[in-house]
């Protein structure tokens, strides 16, 4: 019966090496490279090879892979317990150039949905496809269905169990997704409201199924929430002067958001006003996330470092040097 | 022709004069092609990275570098750095990390 422990010690040893054992992990998505950090011991555990510079990402509902879209055309799906890229497809396909600004999943789990621009060359002239809304195959690339929107579509979010997608542009279109076509039901008004918004960060898996981002008016900064179960979205405009900031996360109990851009910034979402800011060391950074018991802070991208701060003190714990500059870093926990 | 609208008067003058002879234009507007690429400007954020500041950090990004990526992969800034959508799509092959591969850019 000796080889019993030795079983175990095998097990224990293989979940430890980088695959997906129980516990947290953080993605950094880079370019031609996603770097895995334990959530236990922040050290860099996998290194996961990838075509081109990583923009968005979505979870697929089981959590074992990660879809992962870069150069603004390819998605990879990468399997989290292989922690290797397992499938790629192209969107520029069946003779058009595309560009995806905004991609998410269809509960399905085998389509999904992106924000496109187009273009082609016919007969040596430039022809621009109007922008939409699009539903592709995971598998194919092959496109579905789509929905002509107004430019400038930069973000998608799934609410209601996918019946229907925020599209973040100068305003907000509602798309209902459950009939036969695509069709915007809604048009939020944002741009004539003074409100500008950058939201290629959302957290939306990370944060329990609550986008956050950050949006700005001529007076004031303030946090857009959208809870994918109903919808709903909160506007929680900032008292104080307001801080510049790429991208923002919730703390797991959502009583504090914390946003980064130059400062790490601190933020009461009771009081709906800032508690502290500090430089980041490192320098700019445009993402931030925060481990699932709230202790500490991450963050990183933009440049090739992770910082790990502690929460409560916001003193630097690590300074990890990453493989590559960075695009985000998020959360998966198993 | 050119058409000559100044005269060298001294020596100095005309010795920059002879240097210039048979030089080519090295810089052009936008407006040529290389077109300027579609997607440059996706959504309405002008000035997103004004800083308004009084005090330290009084720039943008902090440092430039950290930013380079993020202004090259979706065209923000297509005549200051490489744009990532049309003419330079896999510049961050030879450079994935520009604080320590900048020397690796080669892009016209």
């Amino acid at each position: 019966m000796r080889w019993q422990p030795l079983l175990f010690v095998g097990l224990a040893a293989i979940l430890c090496a980088g695959g997906a054992a129980a516990g947290e992990r953080f993605y950094y998505l880079g370019y031609e490279i996603i770097q895995v950090i334990d959530g236990d011991t922040d050290a860099i555990v996998a290194d996961i090879p990838i075509t081109g510079a990583s923009r968005e990402v979505a979870l697929s509902a089981d959590r074992k892979f990660l879809y992962v879209a870069t150069n603004r055309h390819l998605v990879h799906t990468v399997d989290l317990t292989q922690n290797r890229v397992v499938a790629t497809i192209d969107l520029s396909n069946d003779g058009w150039d595309r560009v995806m600004f905004g991609f998410v999943l269809d509960p399905d789990g085998k389509t999904a949905y992106g924000g496109f621009m187009s273009r082609r060359t016919a007969g040596g002239e430039v022809v621009i496809g109007g922008p939409v809304v699009a539903q592709f195959e995971l598998e194919t690339g092959r496109f579905l269905r789509s929905v002509e929107v107004p430019w400038g579509v930069a973000h998608l979010v799934s609410v209601k169990g996918g019946t229907t997608l925020y599209a973040f542009a100068q305003d907000l279109y509602k798309i209902d997704t459950t009939g036969r076509e695509l069709k915007i039901a809604e048009t939020v008004p944002m741009f004539d409201r003074m409100m500008n918004i950058l939201p290629f960060w959302d957290y939306a898996f990370d944060n329990g199924g609550v986008a956050s981002m950050n949006y700005y008016t001529p007076e004031f900064m303030g946090l857009m929430l959208v809870d994918q179960k109903t919808g709903e979205i909160s506007e929680i405009p900032l008292k104080g002067d307001p801080v510049m900031a790429y991208s923002v996360v919730l703390s797991p109990d959502r009583k504090l958001a914390y946003a980064v851009m130059d400062e790490l910034t601190v933020i009461d979402l009771v009081e709906k006003t800032y508690l502290e800011s500090m430089p980041i060391a490192e320098g700019t950074c445009y993402a931030v996330n925060v481990s699932g018991d709230g202790k500490k802070i991450y963050a990183g991208g933009g440049g090739s470092t992770l910082t790990v701060y502690d929460s409560k003190t916001l003193k630097a714990l690590k300074v990890l040097q990453m493989a590559s500059d960075g695009m985000d870093i998020r959360r998966v926990s198993f | 022709m050119k058409k000559k609208i100044i005269d060298a008067l001294n020596e100095k003058a005309r010795a920059i004069d002879r240097l210039a002879e048979g030089e080519q234009k090295t810089a052009e507007a936008l407006g040529g092609p290389p077109a300027m690429p579609q997607g440059c400007t996706t959504i309405f954020d002008t000035g997103w990275e004004t800083n308004p500041r009084p005090t330290y950090p009084t720039g943008n990004c902090q440092s430039s570098a950290r930013d380079f990526h993020g202004c090259a992969g979706d065209c923000w800034w297509p005549a200051q750095v490489p744009d990532g959508l049309t003419n330079h799509s896999d510049f961050d092959v030879a450079c994935p990390n520009i604080a320590r591969d900048w020397r690796n850019l080669k892009y016209e």
